[in-house]
């Protein structure tokens, strides 16, 4: 995956742009709140179409704006595509555009572009609630797998309807939705167990690869009846009630978590911040080597401040791991040259109050 | 202008126009002149005012009962339960369909506050136990929702004591019926399934 080209109209604290940029990518180099980090959300936000950190559209927007427009021009492989969104802050409508057509449904534009993000809140994807890691599952599967990606959907909006009739009250029309959820579920619960399954050894030899000690477990926590479609009846109807009570469906993938240990201890509980760092990018390393095996190219990388937050030795670890043999496309911010790994080759803008220099 | 912004945000309103779309068609009416928007006035003004939803089975009537609720050649002991009147000529356009209908005035949809009561479930039932009513094909929409409409009909009508059928599977997912080409329909028709479970 290469962004071959940026326009960016309204977006955050940025100076509208349009920009080429390099095959082999880019250090976005400036102090904080400057508009680094908005430039690395700007590429990343065609692979979702949201913000990488979760703000909302609107936020997004620059401040007191009629709204914004992004446009990316890529390569996946030999293909050339483009991605354009447009957010109107007044009726808060979106238009997705791909290949200069308008997407029908989200779910069609979703992973077109690529790129996997290690963003300075990561440590929360191993020291963080379960919420964190199945989103990490959700957003990584889905960029690997259509299959996933529809599923998901589909177990999403059974979830919502039966747990608005849940909290309505209304027991056999709740019931009703019963066979959608575990037609999806179910899926989305075997597709989560089959990737676990490849996982668990990844997993320690990124984290070992990053000079941490100690075997590591990765496992999938669920009620294991729930990979197959059959298996709901029973489990739905054993806390039928409970569900009624508290007006949501109690089972079922969105309550699942990924467990990780080291010594055969939870990390979440008893990792040291060391720890649970590298064990957050070796997840992310696992998310790169899992979405480049299913797409077959290497999704972009985005590297906000990470370097910045590890000791030296992981710094050249990772920065090793990360930039040594790779042919895909590498975005990097730091807030000072001083703070990137040495050996890493990359053309350097600035960026300052919203307007970026360096650009050819 | 109010009397344009007015016509425009009308016609915004209806599904499948957006603003755009609602300024062309009211700028094209203004360049046709006033007959022309006179006529669809009094086009809308008649329909508002003789369009009624049937007594019998929810489908549009100009009377007390629908062209296919009058019509006694339509065989009364095979119901077609679809979700709007839109379905009804989707099923007549393409199928050889010679039963009667019911129209449900929309799906299950608990997330809408669409729930049993605000459907025509009732008075389904109501003709099912009049008598003489053999068979109902729950041709609701092939969507999650649509699905969950049909499985929730099965459960009501079960012990009634008739045949409840549904649309043979193989429908495009997530689509309206009446968006479901002609062949496909008829063919989903011609090969209904007995519900099981
Ligand atoms: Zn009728």
């Amino acid at each position: 995956m290469h962004l071959d080209r940026i326009v960016l109209r309204g977006f955050r604290n940025l100076r509208d742009l349009d920009h080429l940029l390099p095959p082999e990518g880019v250090v976005f180099l400036g102090p904080n709140a400057q508009g680094k980090t908005n430039f690395l959300e700007a590429i990343g936000y065609p692979v979702l179409f949201r913000a990488l950190r979760g703000a909302t559209d609107a936020e997004v927007t620059g401040f007191g704006g009629p709204g914004f427009r992004l446009e990316a021009i890529f390569h996946d492989g030999d293909r050339s595509r483009t991605a354009e969104v447009t957010y109107t802050a007044g009726n808060r409508r979106k238009r997705i555009m791909l290949d200069g057509a308008p997407v029908a449904r989200l779910s069609e534009a979703v992973g077109a572009w690529v790129a996997v993000a290690f963003l300075p809140r990561d440590v929360a994807l191993a020291g963080g609630p379960a919420t964190e890691r199945r989103q990490y599952l959700d957003r990584m599967l889905s960029l690997a797998s259509t299959d996933y990606l529809r599923a998901l959907a589909r177990y999403r909006a059974a979830l919502a309807q039966r747990n608005a009739a849940l909290r309505q009250g209304q027991e056999p029309l709740a019931r009703a939705f019963d066979a959608p959820l575990a037609a999806a579920g179910s899926e989305v619960t075997a597709l989560r167990l089959r990737w676990v399954a490849g996982a668990a050894d990844r997993f320690a030899e990124g984290f070992a690869s990053l000079g941490e000690h100690g075997p590591t477990g990765l496992s999938y926590r669920t009620d294991a009846a729930l990979a197959d479609p059959a298996g709901w009846a029973d489990a739905l109807q054993r806390v039928r009630n409970r569900d009624l009570g508290r007006g949501m469906t109690t089972i079922g993938p969105h309550r699942d978590d990924l467990v990780l240990t080291v010594d055969g201890r939870s990390l979440r509980d008893f990792g040291s911040t060391g720890q649970l760092r590298s064990a957050a990018i070796a997840l992310r390393l696992l998310e790169l080597t899992t979405i480049e095996e299913a797409r077959g190219v290497p999704p972009a990388l985005l590297l906000d401040d990470v370097f910045a937050e590890l000791d030296s030795d992981r710094q050249a670890r990772l920065a090793d791991r990360l930039l040594a043999q790779r042919v895909g496309q590498v975005f990097v911010t730091a807030p000072r040259r001083d703070e990137l790994p040495a050996g890493l080759q990359l053309p350097i803008w600035s960026v300052h109050q919203g307007v970026v220099t360096g650009a050819a | 202008m109010r009397a344009i912004e007015a016509l425009v945000t009308e016609l915004a309103r209806l599904p499948g126009i957006g603003r755009k779309t609602a300024q062309r068609l009211t700028f094209h009416l203004l360049q046709q002149g006033p007959e022309e928007s006179s006529r669809l006035a009094r086009a809308l003004d008649t329909v508002a005012t003789t369009v009624r939803a049937c007594a019998e089975c929810g489908y549009v009537a100009e009377e007390e009962r629908c062209e296919f609720c009058r019509d006694a050649r339509r065989d009364a002991g095979l119901i077609c339960v679809v979700e709007e009147a839109a379905s009804v000529q989707a099923v007549e356009r393409s199928t050889e369909f010679r039963g009667r209908y019911h129209v449900l005035g929309g799906r299950l949809s608990p997330l809408d506050g669409i729930g049993p009561e605000s459907l025509r479930i009732d008075s389904l039932l109501e003709r099912v136990r009049g008598g003489g009513v053999r068979e109902v094909i729950l041709a609701t929409n092939p969507s999650m929702e649509g699905e969950v409409t049909a499985t929730y009909l099965h459960q009501v009508l079960a012990g009634e004591g008739l045949r409840v059928t549904r649309l043979a599977r193989g429908l495009p997912m997530g689509g309206d019926l009446e968006y479901v080409d002609g062949v496909t329909l008829a063919h989903a028709l011609l090969a209904r399934q007995d519900i099981v479970g």
